[in-house]
């Protein structure tokens, strides 16, 4: 199983790779930590005419804290980094955590975030968390650099805003100073998750508790991109979670997916997994947000 | 039209080190790390077994850390260090965790050997006393379909006692 | 059975310092001057009229040097003779000719300079199909308007028969009652770590075609390609280098055929190794299929008579049919007493992968479907499944029994060691644990399964007359060869290839017990080659056999080897042989150790001062022996045989988990007490028990080739075949009794198979214990999560 031919490219700064990128017009990929990529090209699913390996850039490099309590961080930054990183760990163990659930020790050493979230699975981990986490990626061109909110780009199955010409290099993470949940249900570890659900909690709200944003559900696999689950989210009060809201919340999210149906499951279970997963992380994360 | 990059038919220069001995060789660009190091280096201890990632009989180290060698390509590896089952075998003898495997019987027909070598060596570098569900959930990403994996556990979990022991004296 | 000093013992592999250090050499690991890389082109449908094939630009792309289509193989070489040759004969090719009858099947060939150039060629071959209906299901393909994958035959049921052994329609009237269930399985393979591969070259000067292959059957593969090729079979060389797992899916003759045309037409030798998506897609499945059951009893629980109907689906498969439904019909009874039974078989072809050799080939199907019938059965009577079992089982007073078709089981305790499964198990703690689980709603469903098999080995090939008619090959043997070397040192040669079942420490054993030896003095030649081993039709890595059959072999030619020494040392030490004894590589007179000959002098005389030998003595100190296994007869006038000949068996316990809201199972514990007689190596035994233990896992919860209604397959990556991975296996608890066999030359019965066997049964038991409170029955394979939020929700 050989990929077909193609031409490969070394660029030595960010400026040159997205040079390449805009010379192969359309035709050019860009070449991280290539777990998801090369698997296609090995099957000749995927046949760039220009492979343009990023791995030497600096740029693109790198995990940072910011003001805001929150990280930026560099787009080659490897699965097994974020694990091992005792910022993320810090600030934002929800990455860690998604990132633990991707495939083995071997892919995390060399997959990366930028790499995930470009190649867009919407049953991945780590599109879902950031979506969660309201991030913003980085995205540059020709044209300078642009701020995407981690929800628009999501376009679609394996589809996201990025033009051809341009290159994802940093995600901002803002701080998740509430709880968190993450679950996901996969036939093996490792495997890519039938379906799974992020939650990230808001601060909790004064009493009584009133309507609006206590935070974010998100599932993966169980729709063409990471999903806001909306009816699970206006079950999110400022209060904590009961075992009750968490129900709700769950028969909410089941309604509000949809999930594709493949080989490994129909869409009728994803939409069920997807309920009790709901049900299941909203609970871990009140657990969290209470000190658990 | 693109004309920058090499193109496919040529071949451009990697310098790496394999084993710890510096290579330079020239390469295509879709030569799989895999094949470079069998087919041009001769190191046919590292097995072809998917070539999507999947089995693990390919995993080498690449700077000290697991990597499965048919997702990159050898012209990826400039300026990189490689680590092959070769490179994790001692001159004369066996190395203590192959020994462990020996004597164990952590083995059969041996094709996901060097993968699950490399991988054992991997964890018991991040961990030093790793529990049998660690370990178990460590070799995951290494298909075999001979052992049923048992003596296999077990000859990981006889290294880390053995090595411990050894710590202690 | 005398206890010899090596054999029985645990003593650590000699090829694991090797492999451990990735110094094996498989197929894939060679190379030969100027060798060439093979791609092959695969059709995209399921069934389709070849109308022409265009490979001009193919080859002229640069660095391709061969290319091979079905119309120039059927020009240049013969029809694949079948292994198994029923009345459906039709010429069948290395290539498809005029229709491609499955998705995958190769119609072109390509050899260049590397794998990824002839990859870019096969790009450039222009095929023009004509799409046919495709027939997938096997009742579809048996109904008179199905499609035919070959309208010569006017039909695609290969074979089908009734066999019926005893009254079975008076005791299906006489019965308290019959149980009757619908089971089916999936197609799943046994997909070895390695894929198969061939290097094929010619040689002009000496019209030779020589092999490097992991073919798991040289002496079969041989006579195929000698016949195809139009050579005879001394200029046909096939070597077996280290082999990667073979598990019966090692063999198709096809490839290697093509390889060698490409090898011909290039003037270079030619390599090609499946890669995982062939492998997955077109070398081999296990047969699909739906076995109806009718078991009849008494109301204490005693069995009358089982009938079975049996449709296989063996895809696009002329070469090997019907193997399954023999093997099934050989282990219809289990390890049960049961005086009449009927078997009803199809075997049928479909639009989909050839079926072939599996692990177990037939007997796990067979074994669930018989145990899952058991475990009902005990629910229907309000019975302990244990207490149902205890009261069917064949005795040790029975031993020898032989079933209605004709097996003929030798020794064994069924009813001990399940009662000793039972026990280490904790079987009663683990009702408790289970019922305690059950009253809560927060904790997962726990289950229990038991299961148990009998576990044949060795093939009599004669079996084969039931399905053809007539007797081709029969019987089981294999040859061997044992030779004290010039310098003393000794080397052993064996049939059958191994596959990782340890047989160059296994022999040195048994060859060092022979002659006073330590097995380190004892090198077992690696793998097959076809002009220094020993070989017959018949030899091979299948079914079990090394330990029934090939043993013999080994045996019988040290014992020559021994007597030779023997006389010769009494030569030349002017002693009778019966004052002799040979120990520490030596022959010495008994009390007298300064009168003694190391094989190194006695080979001196033996291979070059000839003038010492005793008279009449030819000179050399080398045997052959090949040995056949005495159980194996002819069909008799009632159509009963021994298709298996040696029977080990077992007892599976296994303890499951369920997630009550999303299914998943999650096994806690594994327990198997088994008795394969005589261990010769207790290492290698137990870990044949861990591994065959794992497929059966790997049967019951993941594995499963699937296919949409056009016979497109769905699951050709690993990421969608999903193989068992150390998570999936639970560490594996093994106990084991010991009933040599009384018929074996060591005592010792087959190993290799049996966890596979039992191990869907087991598991699909379990969960069906789990869930019975919901009333949920298991009567299909795999069990997913999903599978089981539909049983319960």
């Amino acid at each position: 199983m050989k990929p077909a031919p193609f031409r490969y490219a070394r660029p030595s700064t960010l400026a040159q790779a997205i040079a390449l990128l805009g010379e192969a017009r359309g035709e050019g990929k860009v070449l991280a930590g290539g777990q998801s990529l090369v698997p296609m090209m090995n099957m000749r699913l995927v046949r760039p005419a220009v492979l343009v390996d990023v791995t030497h850039l600096r740029e693109l490099t790198g995990i940072a804290p910011t003001g805001d309590g929150g990280l930026r961080i560099g787009a080659m930054t490897r699965h097994a980094a974020l694990m091992a990183s005792p910022l993320v760990r810090e600030r934002t163990p929800l990455l860690a955590e998604a990132a633990r659930h991707v495939g083995h020790a071997a892919i995390r050493n060399q997959g990366t975030l930028g790499g995930s979230l470009a190649h867009a699975d919407p049953a991945a981990e780590l599109p879902a968390a950031l979506v969660a986490l309201d991030a913003r990626v980085e995205v540059t061109g020709p044209g300078g650099e642009r701020l995407v909110r981690a929800e628009e780009l999501f376009r679609g199955l394996m589809a996201t805003a990025l033009a051809p010409e341009e290159i994802l290099t940093a995600v901002d993470v803002p701080a998740a100073p509430g709880g968190w949940g993450f679950v996901e249900m996969a036939r093996r570890p490792g495997d890519f998750a039938l379906a799974g659900i992020v939650v990230v909690l808001g601060r909790p709200l004064p009493s009584p508790p009133l309507g609006g944003e206590g935070g974010r559900v998100v599932g993966f696999g169980v729709g063409d991109r990471p999903l806001r689950l909306r009816g699970a989210e206006r079950e999110l009060a400022g209060g904590g979670i009961d075992a009750e809201a968490a129900a709700r919340a769950g028969a909410a999210a089941a309604r509000d997916c949809d999930p594709p149906s493949d080989v490994h499951a129909s869409a009728e279970y994803r939409r069920h997994l997807a309920g009790v997963l709901t049900e299941r992380a909203l609970l871990q994360a009140g657990v969290r947000r209470a000190g658990g | 039209m693109t004309t920058s990059g090499v193109p496919p038919s040529e071949r451009l220069t990697v310098r790496l080190r394999v084993n710890g001995r510096p290579v330079e060789h020239a390469v295509q660009a879709r030569r799989s790390l895999a094949d470079f190091l069998r087919e041009d280096l001769g190191l046919t201890g590292t097995h072809v077994g998917c070539e999507h990632g999947v089995c693990g009989a390919c995993t080498v180290l690449v700077d000290g850390r697991s990597a499965r060698s048919c997702l990159l390509f050898a012209a990826q590896l400039d300026g990189r260090a490689v680590t092959t089952i070769e490179g994790l075998t001692p001159a004369e003898a066996l190395s203590p965790l192959q020994e462990s495997f020996r004597l164990c019987h952590a083995m059969q027909c041996g094709f996901c050997t060097p993968g699950m070598i490399v991988t054992a060596t991997e964890l018991l570098a991040d961990q030093p006393a790793p529990s049998t569900e660690a370990i178990r959930e460590a070799i995951a990403g290494n298909l075999c379909m001979c052992t049923g994996y048992v003596n296999i556990v077990r000859a990981i979990e006889r290294a880390v006692a053995a090595r411990s022991q050894d710590a202690r004296r | 059975m005398p206890d010899g000093a090596w054999v029985g013992r645990p003593v650590p592999l000699k090829e694991d310092a090797r492999l451990v250090a990735g110094r094996g050499r498989f197929v894939d690991d060679l190379g030969r001057p100027r060798m060439l890389q093979a791609a092959m082109l695969r059709s995209p449908h399921a069934h389709a009229r070849i109308v022409a094939i265009d490979t001009r630009e193919a080859e002229a792309l640069p660095g391709v040097f061969a290319v091979l289509t079905g119309v120039e193989a059927a020009a240049r070489s013969g029809p694949i003779r079948p292994l198994i040759p029923t009345t459906a004969v039709v010429p069948d090719y290395c290539l498809a000719v005029d229709r491609a009858r499955y998705v995958g099947e190769p119609v072109a060939a390509v050899a260049a300079v590397d794998r990824a150039i002839a990859e870019d060629a096969l790009e450039r071959i222009r095929v023009e199909y004509e799409p046919l209906p495709a027939v997938v299901d096997p009742e579809a393909a048996i109904r008179p308007d199905a499609p035919l994958l070959y309208p010569e035959l006017g039909t695609n049921v290969v074979w089908h028969d009734t066999l019926t052994y005893g009254a079975v329609d008076e005791a299906m009237a006489r019965a308290d009652g019959v149980l009757r269930e619908r089971f089916t399985i999936q197609r799943y393979a046994s997909t070895p770590l390695e894929t198969f591969g061939v290097i094929a070259d010619y040689d002009p000067g000496t019209d030779t075609f020589e092999f490097w292959t992991n073919d798991q059957r040289p002496g079969l593969t041989i006579s195929v390609l000698a016949a195809s090729l139009g050579v005879p079979q001394s200029r046909v060389r096939l070597s077996c280098p280290d082999i990667g797992g073979g598990f019966g899916n090692k063999r198709r003759p096809a490839y290697l055929l093509i390889c060698a045309l490409l090898a011909r037409r290039s003037g270079r030798p030619v390599k090609w190794v499946e890669d995982r998506i062939e492998n997955l897609t077109a070398l081999m499945h296990a047969c699909n299929g739906i076995m109806d059951v009718e078991l009849a009893y008494r109301a204490d629980g005693t069995l009358l008579a089982l009938s079975v109907r049996d449709i296989a689906d063996e895809g696009k498969n002329l070469v090997t049919p019907t193997q399954h439904n023999l093997i099934k019909l050989g282990n219809i009874a289990n390890g049960y007493r049961i005086p009449a039974v009927r078997y009803a078989a199809w075997s049928v072809l479909t639009n989909k992968c050839p079926s072939g050799a599996n692990r177990g080939i037939g007997k796990p199907f067979m074994c669930f479907a018989v145990e899952r019938a058991m475990a009902l059965l005990a629910r229907r009577l309000g019975q302990d499944p244990v207490e149902l079992r205890l009261r069917n089982y064949v005795t040790a007073e029975q031993m020898p029994y032989t079933t209605p078709p004709g097996a003929r089981y030798d020794s064994g305790d069924y009813p001990a060691t399940l009662r000793r499964a039972l026990e280490r198990f904790g079987y009663a703690e683990r009702r408790a644990e289970q019922a305690a689980a059950r009253r809560s709603d927060d904790r997962p469903l726990l289950g229990i399964g038991i299961a148990s098999s009998v576990e044949p080995a060795g093939t009599n090939l004669a079996s084969y007359e039931i399905v053809t008619g007539r007797r081709a090959a029969s019987g089981s043997a294999e040859a061997a060869m044992v030779r004290v070397e010039p310098d003393g040192q000794v080397r052993v040669s064996l049939g059958d290839p191994p596959s990782g079942q340890g047989y160059e420490t296994v022999l040195a054993q048994i060859v060092a017990d022979e002659l006073g030896l330590s097995p380190d003095a004892v090198t077992v030649s690696r793998g097959f080659d076809s002009t220094t081993t020993p070989w017959l039709y018949l030899s091979g890595n299948y079914s079990n056999k090394f330990s029934v059959t090939d043993v013999g072999a080994v045996v019988g030619a040290a014992a020559r080897v021994r007597d030779k020494l023997l006389r010769i040392a009494a030569h030349r030490l002017e002693a009778a042989i019966a004052d002799l004894e040979l120990g520490g590589g030596a022959v010495a007179v008994r009390g007298a150790p300064d009168r003694r000959l190391a094989f190194a002098e006695i080979a001196r005389t033996a291979y070059a001062d000839v003038l010492g030998l005793p008279p009449g003595e030819e000179p050399g100190l080398e045997a052959r022996h090949a040995h056949q296994n005495p159980l194996a007869q002819p069909v008799d006038g009632e159509r009963r045989v021994r298709s298996q000949l040696v029977f080990s068996n077992a007892a599976h316990c296994c303890l499951v988990e369920i997630d009550r809201r999303t299914g998943l199972v999650k096994i806690l514990k594994y327990l198997v007490v088994h008795d394969c007689g005589r261990e010769l190596n207790p290492l290698i035994v137990e870990g044949m028990v861990h591994g065959a233990t794992a497929h059966g896992i790997g049967a019951a919860l993941l594995e499963e080739f699937r296919y949409d209604a056009q016979g497109q397959l769905l699951t050709s990556t690993f990421v969608d075949y999903l193989k068992p991975t150390s998570v999936d296996v639970p560490i594996v608890d093994v106990d084991r009794l010991e009933h040599p066999s009384p018929v074996t030359p060591l005592g010792a019965k087959g190993v290799g198979e049996g966890g596979a066997i039992p191990g869907p049964a087991a598991v699909a038991n379990a969960v069906e214990d789990a869930l019975a409170h919901l009333g949920v029955v298991v009567r299909s394979l795999p069990i997913t999560p999903e599978q089981i939020w539909r049983w319960t929700r």
